[in-house]
Order: C-alpha cells, then structure tokens, then sequence
C-alpha cells in the first residue's frame, strides 16, 4: 500500500515546553487515522506544522514519498484541510469564499466544479448568503466543501465537528464517512470525541504530552484494556455480596443495596457469578461492559490505575 | 508564481472592498474629506497673499493619500482575514508569500489611482488645482516612488503583524501619519529643526515632497531628488523584504502565525 504521509522523529518545542516529541508514524493511502489525546497532547501542532504553519523542531515529513520541506507547493496542491477553528472570509459571500479557493488551488472551470459539489450536498441556498451570516452547521458544510475543491488525495481534519450541535455533527460524520467511501480520501482526523473517532477511523493514534503512547486499530486499542464492568442486581444481603467479593480481592461499589459494579476481566465472569450462585445469594441480572475507546482514553490520561467507571 | 493565485488574492480584495463599509469610509471617505478641508484651507491661504502655500498644502494631501491608501490596503487587507480566522486557511493553500504580496501590492497601487483620479479630479474642478500640472512624468515618478516607500512601510506592519497577532493592529492605521511631520509633506523641509532635517532627508518621501514643491513653483524637475529618492526606496523595499521574511519565518517557529486570529 502507497504511503499517503510518513513522519519520522517530528519534534516541536516552544522554549523549554516540548508540544511534539519525537513522534513517528504513516499514513496509508486510503486509511482513516485518528490523531486522539487529551488537551494540550499535541494534536494541533502535528497538524498545523504538517500542513506548513508551524514550523518544526526536528524531524521530517513525507507526503507521496516527497519530502514537504522542499516540495511543498507540489503537496499543498494535493492536500487540503477543514478545521472549526479556521473559517473562511466572513465579509464575503460563500460563492465568492469558494471561488477565491478555486483559483488559489489553479481548479480548471472553477465555477462548474464549485456546482458540482454545492449541488452534491444541497448547498445551493448558501451561495449568496455571507459567510458570517451561516449556523455553525452551515459553515461546517462549506468548509468541507472548501477541502474537497482540489480533489484533494488527504484532507487533514482539525476537529471539524467542534462546538456543533448532535444532530449536526451525525450528519457531518455521515458525510465524512460518505465521502470516504464514494472518493477513497486519505484522511487524518483530531477529536476529543472518542465516538466519532471509532465510527470515522481505521487506525488511531494516541498522543499524550505530544509523544505517541500507542496506534492501533480502536478495537485492538480496546482490548489493551482487560478489565469489563460486570453489574449485578441480586436478591439478598448487601454485607454477604460485600463478603464475597472482598474474598475474591475484586474492585467493586454498590449501586444501591441490590446492584453492585465490578472491575473484572473477562475471563474471570464465569467462576465469580458460579462463586456468588453458591451462597445464599440470587442474582436477578448481569450485565456485562465491555471496555471502550473511552476507557482507553481514560486509561492513558489517568494512568494505568485506571478502572472504568461508567454505570 | 502563478498569476491565477495573484488573481484570487485581487478577488478577494474587490469583494472585501465591495462588502464593507469601513474600507469605503477609510479609503474614499477620508480622501474626498482631507481634500475637501485641505482645498478649503489653500483658499483660505491663497486670500491671505500666500498662494504658494496653498498650492502646497493641497499637492501635499493628494501626493500624502498615495503612501496613507497604499499603506492602508497591504496591512490592512492582511487584518481582515486574520480577523476572519481565514489567513492560516489561505496559507495551507499552494499560495506562497511572493504571490500574496505581489497581489497586496498590486491592490494597494490600483486603490490608489482609483483615489488619486478622485481626488485630483476634485481638486481640479472645485479647488482649481490640477495635479497634473507636475507633468505626466513627474507624476508618474512622484507616484512610484511615493508607492515603493508606502510598500515597504505597509510590508514591516504586516510582519509585525503576522510576527505579534493582533495587540499591536493599531499600527496599521496609525504609525504612518509619524512620516506626516518626518518627510515634510505640507511645508519645506527647512521648516523643521536641523536634527528633524536629518532624519526627513533618510526617508525618500522627503526628497519627492520636495522635488513636487520645487516642480510646482518654478516648473522645474530635480532629478537629484528623484535619483535620491530612488536609492532610498530601494533600500528601505529591500529591507521591509527581508525584515518581513524574518519575521513570517519567527512567527512560523513561535507557533503565532497558526494563531493568528481576530
């Protein structure tokens, strides 16, 4: 497989604070990578300095096996970005916005290929709207409009779904996920949201304090993670439940009197709710959470003591 | 350099124009009122015995508005999309820094013929002064250089801009009205203090002020003033140039550029 973009010992630092440190990795052609990190991981930076605004510490960055340094304009035109924090020309309108992007890309027919893609996600009611006058789920659209209007072959994504309502951000996911399909773009994607990032990516990413603490696909990064909630509603008493469970040395909370949640791995499920079927206790339900994405995250930004937590 | 990027950035440039108010009122509403006041106070003067100085307070403002709109139109466009968030967004474009200054300069010259033809024409017809009267060339040499010194001021903003964010935005506007008293634009540089005739004699608007009052009293063309002024220019253009490369890169290096944002 053609390596889209391959980074190698990138390095940031601001004075004596390192934003990016000595992170290394590739992105395949077609692939859906996930950039994931807490704030301040280094996300953004990575992104900013791959696409030229910031410049680098240390390191070198390949984009279609051309070094970005010295070929630079060669790979801008091939490449394109879509980010809630950068907008385009508020005072202007969007038919305009699109067609100053349509000539600094050098688009042939620029105007045809502007209506190619507004008639695609129904945006014609925008054009002679001004930018500033947009919902926010609007000038989502256009900016992504704006990073398809190159034929770009890797659109770098700076979580573009920020700050936009649920309904809006399903239909911006649905689009990405759209145009993943129907264009087979390269993409590489920052997000806090841990959902997003698994419906959107192949491989993922994870940075902490700007070095790379693991990639992976989502699931494999899940199953790092061995420990599951197992919930139980039980009829009997609570202090017999407690009894047992500290024999067994688990890590457990009570819900209420007849619900309790415990830390386990998964392979130990079985010979606990045998254990518990021997006392006097009665289990009226078990449910089994399987760990998430999320507690990956958690994992990572808590360290390894980490037990998930959700209900 | 390609010539349809330049062209998107003049795109740019008339819609902004077009869309906004506040450029209409800082480009041509300040124009026609200075010219207004000014045509208005050279006849004041020209009925107090001194024609002279009236003539030379009215080709002082018109020849001043060629440095203040070309100065204007290259830190100020910048602002706009920085104002906007979309200047990194631009810059992730093919664009490179020669076409985008290429085209702010550009738009900085054609603002300000639109203007000079205004408010010559004004002058003209209301004030009965007719800047060409300097002669074609003169004029045209006046305009050129006036413009190449209005470049590398607008130039320096900019990287500072581009250097410091937006705190220091107030210098687009303001600091080149410091080159009004400096370059002796409405009155003989030996007006001024000596050590003022020093500094006024190291910027090459002085020796075009000069050589334009020179022009206007006894119809002759000071071509050392002009050779000057030219040296000059070159200089300073050179300098703004590399001083704005320094500081694009600095602002590159410091992570501000990204940052950049109204």
């Amino acid at each position: 497989m053609n390596k889209v973009l391959e980074v190698k010992n990138l390095t940031k630092k601001y004075d004596r604070f390192t934003a990016v440190d000595d992170i290394s990795f590739f992105v395949n052609e077609g692939e859906a990578v996930g950039f994931l990190g807490p704030n301040g991981a280094g996300k953004t930076t990575t992104i900013q300095i791959l696409l030229g605004i910031t410049s680098p510490t240390a390191g070198t960055i390949k984009f279609f096996g051309k070094d970005f340094s010295r070929h630079k304009k060669e790979s801008l035109q091939r490449i394109n970005f879509a980010s809630a924090f950068n907008t385009l020309q508020g005072r202007i309108s969007v038919w305009e916005n699109l067609l100053v992007y349509a000539h600094l890309y050098r688009v042939k027919n620029p105007k045809e290929k502007i209506m190619e893609f507004i008639n695609y996600f129904e945006g014609e009611a925008l054009l002679k709207q001004r930018y500033w006058d947009l919902s926010a789920g609007q000038k989502t659209k256009i900016n992504l409009i704006k990073s398809l209007i190159n034929d770009p072959e890797i659109i770098l994504m700076d979580e573009p779904t920020a700050s936009l309502d649920p309904d809006v951000v399903d239909k911006t996911l649905s689009f990405i996920e759209e145009l993943k399909k129907s264009r087979k773009i390269t993409l590489l994607y920052t997000s806090h949201n841990m959902d997003e990032i698994t419906r959107v990516c192949d491989k993922i990413i994870f940075l902490d304090h700007g070095k790379i603490v693991a990639q992976d696909t989502p699931l494999n990064l899940t199953k790092q993670i061995k420990t599951s909630t197992l919930k139980l509603t039980f009829d009997g008493k609570e202090e017999e439940m407690e009894k047992y469970l500290k024999s067994q040395k688990l890590k457990y909370e009570f819900l209420n009197k007849y619900t309790v949640k415990i830390a386990i791995e998964e392979k130990l499920i079985p010979s606990v709710i045998f254990g518990i079927s021997k006392t006097a206790l009665w289990i009226t339900d078990i449910e089994v959470q399987k760990p998430t994405l999320e507690d990956f995250f958690l994992h990572i930004v808590r360290g390894k003591n980490y037990v998930n937590s959700k209900n | 350099m390609s010539i349809q990027r330049i062209k998107a950035i003049l795109l740019q440039e008339l819609y902004i124009t077009r869309h906004s108010l506040e450029v209409l009122m800082d480009l041509f509403y300040f124009s026609i009122v200075n010219i207004i006041v000014f045509g208005f106070v050279s006849i004041y003067l020209a009925g107090s015995n001194n024609p002279l100085a009236a003539h030379y307070i009215l080709l002082g403002m018109i020849l001043w508005e060629i440095i203040r709109v070309t100065q204007y139109s290259i830190s100020v466009g910048s602002l706009w999309n920085i104002w906007s968030r979309n200047l990194s967004n631009m810059f992730v474009t093919p664009l490179d820094l020669k076409e985008y200054m290429a085209a702010a300069m550009l738009a900085g010259a054609v603002k300000t013929i639109i203007i000079l033809v205004l408010i010559g024409t004004i002058s003209h017809f209301i004030f009965n002064f007719n800047i060409l009267n300097l002669g074609i060339l003169n004029l045209f040499l006046f305009f050129i250089n006036l413009t190449i010194f209005a470049w590398s001021v607008g130039i320096i903003i900019l990287g500072i801009i581009f250097r410091y964010g937006t705190r220091i935005q107030a210098l687009a506007w303001g600091i080149i009205f410091i080159f009004q008293p400096l370059t002796a634009v409405f009155f003989p540089v030996s007006i001024l203090p000596k050590f003022m005739q020093w500094i006024a004699y190291s910027f090459p608007p002085t020796y075009i002020f000069e050589a334009a009052r020179l022009n206007i009293s006894n119809q002759s063309t000071d071509w050392q003033y002009i050779y000057i002024a030219f040296a000059e220019n070159i200089f300073y253009f050179i300098l703004a140039l590399i001083f704005f490369n320094v500081m694009f890169n600095k602002s590159k290096e410091t992570g501000q550029f990204a940052r950049n944002e109204g």
